[in-house]
């Protein structure tokens, strides 16, 4: 694809999408298109430069891009499947209903669909107050959760609130993995607390696993309602098929997405206990949240195919081999260079490096992209570089990214020089991690490598 | 496979719940949605029904159109659903494409999976752009599922799940007197569907819809339009707002748009409008919403959409199925209260909700499937495949005479 092509989507992405959204890609080098999909990896069509997908949208792509397998699933099922009725019942439902009941722990059988994830927390928020007749929802700072009216409520980042307010009352924010300040928030009125047993968007942060016991603990004592949201950790993503295996820790309601779906069809499900209390609510209110367009026929076939591609390859133990792998040599990383990573974190394929300025989060996504490696900095903690790569990674593709991760910390260093003492003065570190200023600034480069590119190519 | 109906019912109550069945089977549709083609769907038993739910006004284009079916299956072999938060070539044609398909003051996009997404979004493009808080809606209204939507919605339920989104109120449907008092310099948002489907087929006349366009533009609200099952040419026209004259400051497109085919949904919007979203970008995400495989199917159903102009046929046999329901109720004034809606989309008042849970009943022994408002319970709405041909349109009012003969 020439630049003059590329160019042209860009004006037309702008003009009827987002501008501002184009700009903040520009400034971390992810203005790339992707082409060639497959397994691990996708093409920029315009660089020909081949990336490995650490970032898989967020998670959804742990069969890997382009599954052959579930692709032709999909090719069969559309000789005879469309999405089907919302209303009706069908035997894909209630194959995938069959199947997610029994994979999942203990008596988490019982069934609801949904659109994809801010669906799904908002059927499991809706579920857990009708359920209990309680208002209160205790969720986490920082916590992510989804922009739906239930799920933006429990999101805790003012950067996704500030605008929509005011949200939906009687929800509360505590630190995550603090009990106590749990403990402290809970009222009379409390019907949940939501959680996310590793944080993603939030900077990986992973649930401390006498945390959730607590959690489990302190539910059970009030008659609180537990939910884990699942929707970037389920699907063998830590190692586990669900996270919540790694504590034992069964949540009374469990929202999943993303990768339900095999990154070719929406999808999403909340399993709930078979407990009086949600199976009665459910019983007298059994249309409390259809949904239209999740738990299709299409989609359902697909999710039976992931889920049935994920077991019969093991993948959750190969994503705790090689995440273990990633991690340690992150780790090492972080020894060498302790000006530059502050902390790594993670369970399975799902680490997170912190660095020490927000700043360096685009740089980094910069110096990866020349290396590489498609990263995306999170927009809830640009100081935090998620590394989420399929989990049907080969031992190969994950030592490819150890390298080019080792690399772009390299090629980062040269421009540190400069950077870190600037940061020193006072108000210039305010400036540099000033999402904005970065955006400008950045965009200010690429202009100049765009620029430089072209005359030598000349 | 080899299921039994029975089997898989029974099931269904294991893992779903058993009411929800009964619910199913109080209405006559506790069955096995199977083999599904053009106006028609069938059961595991083999047994033929017209479609007239179109799972909620999303397969316009009738049963698995099939060059949209064949866009799926050539999109999945060149692409996948790509990482939501980056430019790509589908996303920036379809939104193009949406921008070309609707009056030319809309001209933004953002994806979504459901309508209610769709809503939720609007809502807080709405407070983002405006700065101010106030979100009114109509009584008698139905957006969906998820938080914001079901706020502005009117259902009976609502008190159950807790305090909602706060600042919302309800507009009298109709009053236009109302609405200019209520209407006021803090008002973000006016939100109305032009044909209310779960609520009788309500229509919003064409002075209101003025009345209120008038109203949000001197009081600088947005008038927002939920078009998810009016539009894509079900009542008649590419959108029902087209008979009003007005033009809507966003409008919601729901699941028609994927005709049936792939989750995708949009809320189109101005570019004024746009600049917040432009300043903030990143504060509003959706994993699959604009799918690139989605944004594929889309664009061709669009295609579709504009190479058969459904909206015609709906016209055309929508008056036929409306003369003939017309004439049924006539001839059965204790059974059938009223009559409303247009086009494709058309609602019977049957007085009382379990009459119109009978008449369900009695219609799907017939071979028609039909289901009753969510909003008006008395009712049943009528919403086939845009594309039906006359001879369905004549087996639907014969099923329904011969429902009518037994209840």
């Amino acid at each position: 694809m020439s630049q003059n092509e590329k160019k042209h989507i860009v004006q037309v992405f702008s003009r009827h999408i987002n501008s501002g959204q184009v700009k903040y890609l520009k400034a971390g080098h992810l203005d790339v298109l992707e082409t060639q999909r497959q397994s691990v990896r996708f093409i920029d069509p315009v660089s020909g430069r081949v990336m490995i997908d650490c970032f898989t949208s967020a998670g959804c792509f742990n069969v890997g891009r382009g599954n052959p397998v579930i692709k032709k699933a999909m090719e069969e099922a559309l000789e005879t499947l469309d999405m089907g009725t919302s209303t009706l019942i069908s035997v894909h439902k209630v194959a995938l209903a069959e199947k997610l009941a029994s994979i999942a722990p203990a008596d988490l059988n019982k069934v609801l669909f949904a659109s994809g994830g801010g669906d799904a927390i908002d059927c499991a928020i809706k579920l857990a107050r009708g359920a209990t007749g309680r208002s209160h929802i205790i969720s986490t700072v920082k916590a992510y959760h989804g922009h739906t009216g239930f799920a933006l409520s429990a999101n805790g980042k003012e950067h996704y609130r500030k605008y929509c307010e005011p949200l939906m009352p009687q929800f509360s924010f505590v630190p995550f993995n603090d009990l106590e300040a749990a403990r402290r928030a809970v009222t009379d009125s409390t019907a949940a607390i939501i959680i996310e047993p590793v944080q993603g968007e939030a900077g990986i942060f992973v649930a401390k696993e006498e945390y959730l016991r607590g959690l489990r603990h302190l539910c059970d004592e009030k008659n609180i309602i537990l939910i884990f949201d699942e929707i970037q950790t389920g699907f063998g993503r830590t190692g586990k098929f669900f996270a919540c295996e790694h504590s034992g820790v069964i949540p009374d309601i469990l929202a999943m997405a993303k990768s339900i779906g095999g990154g070719i069809f929406p999808n999403g499900a909340v399993l709930y206990r078979d407990r009086n209390i949600l199976v009665d609510f459910v019983g007298c209110n059994p249309q409390f949240h259809p949904t239209y367009t999740g738990g299709s026929d299409l989609g359902c076939l697909i999710s039976l195919k992931v889920i049935d591609y994920i077991m019969d390859n093991n993948l959750p133990e190969r994503a705790a081999r090689n995440g273990k792998k990633l991690k340690g040599a992150l780790e090492k990383l972080r020894l060498e260079n302790p000006k530059i990573i502050r902390e790594v974190r993670g369970i399975g394929m799902m680490v997170g490096i912190e660095y020490i300025h927000e700043f360096l989060g685009p740089m980094m996504s910069d110096a990866l992209a020349k290396n590489g490696i498609f990263a995306a900095y999170s927009g809830n903690a640009p100081q935090v570089m998620r590394f989420m790569l399929p989990i049907t990674a080969a031992d190969e593709d994950v030592d490819e990214v150890i390298q080019a991760i080792g690399r772009s910390v390299e090629s980062m260093k040269m421009l540190l020089p400069i950077a870190l003492p600037a940061a020193k003065i006072p108000g210039v570190l305010k400036l540099l991690n000033s999402e904005r200023v970065q955006t400008v600034v950045f965009n200010w480069i690429r202009s100049l490598e765009d620029f430089f590119s072209r005359f030598n190519r000349k | 496979m080899n299921h039994t109906t029975t089997e898989i019912l029974n099931k269904y109550e294991m893992y779903f719940s058993a009411s929800h069945r009964a619910v199913l089977k109080n209405r006559g549709h506790a069955i096995v949605e199977d083999r599904r083609e053009g106006d028609y769907i069938y059961d595991l038993d083999g047994k033929r029904y017209i479609d007239c739910i179109s799972s909620l006004s999303i397969h316009n284009l009738g049963r698995r159109p099939a060059a949209i079916v064949e866009e799926l299956r050539r999109a999945i072999q060149e692409t996948d659903q790509g990482n939501f938060p980056m430019i790509s070539e589908e996303k920036a044609t379809l939104a193009e494409k949406i921008s070309r398909f609707v009056p030319a003051k809309l001209e933004c996009t953002v994806f979504s999976v459901i309508r209610g997404e769709s809503i939720d979004f609007a809502c807080k493009l709405a407070r983002g752009s405006t700065g101010r808080k106030e979100l009114l809606a109509v009584d008698g209204s139905w957006f969906g599922q998820t938080g914001f939507a079901m706020s502005l919605s009117d259902r009976e339920d609502r008190e159950m799940y807790g305090p909602l989104i706060p600042n919302v109120g309800q507009l009298p449907f109709g009053d236009i007197e109302a609405a200019r008092k209520m209407i006021t310099k803090t008002t973000a948002a006016v939100f109305i569907e032009p044909v209310q489907a779960e609520n009788n087929c309500r229509q919003a006349g064409r002075e209101y819809l003025q009345s209120l366009g008038k109203f949000c533009a001197k009081k600088g609200a947005l008038l927002i339009l939920d078009e998810t099952q009016s539009g894509m040419g079900r009542t008649g026209k590419k959108f029902a707002f087209e008979e009003s004259g007005i033009i809507p400051d966003v409008l919601v497109i729901g699941e028609a748009l994927g005709a049936g085919v792939f989750p995708i949904a949009a809320t189109v919007f101005t570019q004024r409008l746009n600049r917040f979203m432009n300043a903030h970008p990143m504060i509003h995400l959706s994993t699959f919403g604009g799918s690139d495989l989605g944004c594929r199917v889309a664009q061709k159903a669009l295609e579709e959409y504009e190479r058969l102009k459904p909206w015609d046929n709906a016209a055309r046999a929508g008056k036929k199925l409306r003369e003939g329901l017309e004439i049924l109720s006539n001839s059965h004034p204790d059974t059938i209260k009223s009559l409303d809606g247009r086009g494709l989309l058309l609602s019977i008042d049957m007085g009382t909700a379990d009459t119109a849970l009978a008449f369900c009943r009695a219609a799907a022994e017939k071979g028609l499937l039909v289901c009753p408002g969510d909003v008006a319970r008395c009712s049943v709405v009528f919403r086939p495949s845009l594309l039906i041909s006359e001879q369905t349109v004549v087996e639907i009012l014969q099923a329904v005479s011969d429902a009518l003969a037994v209840m």
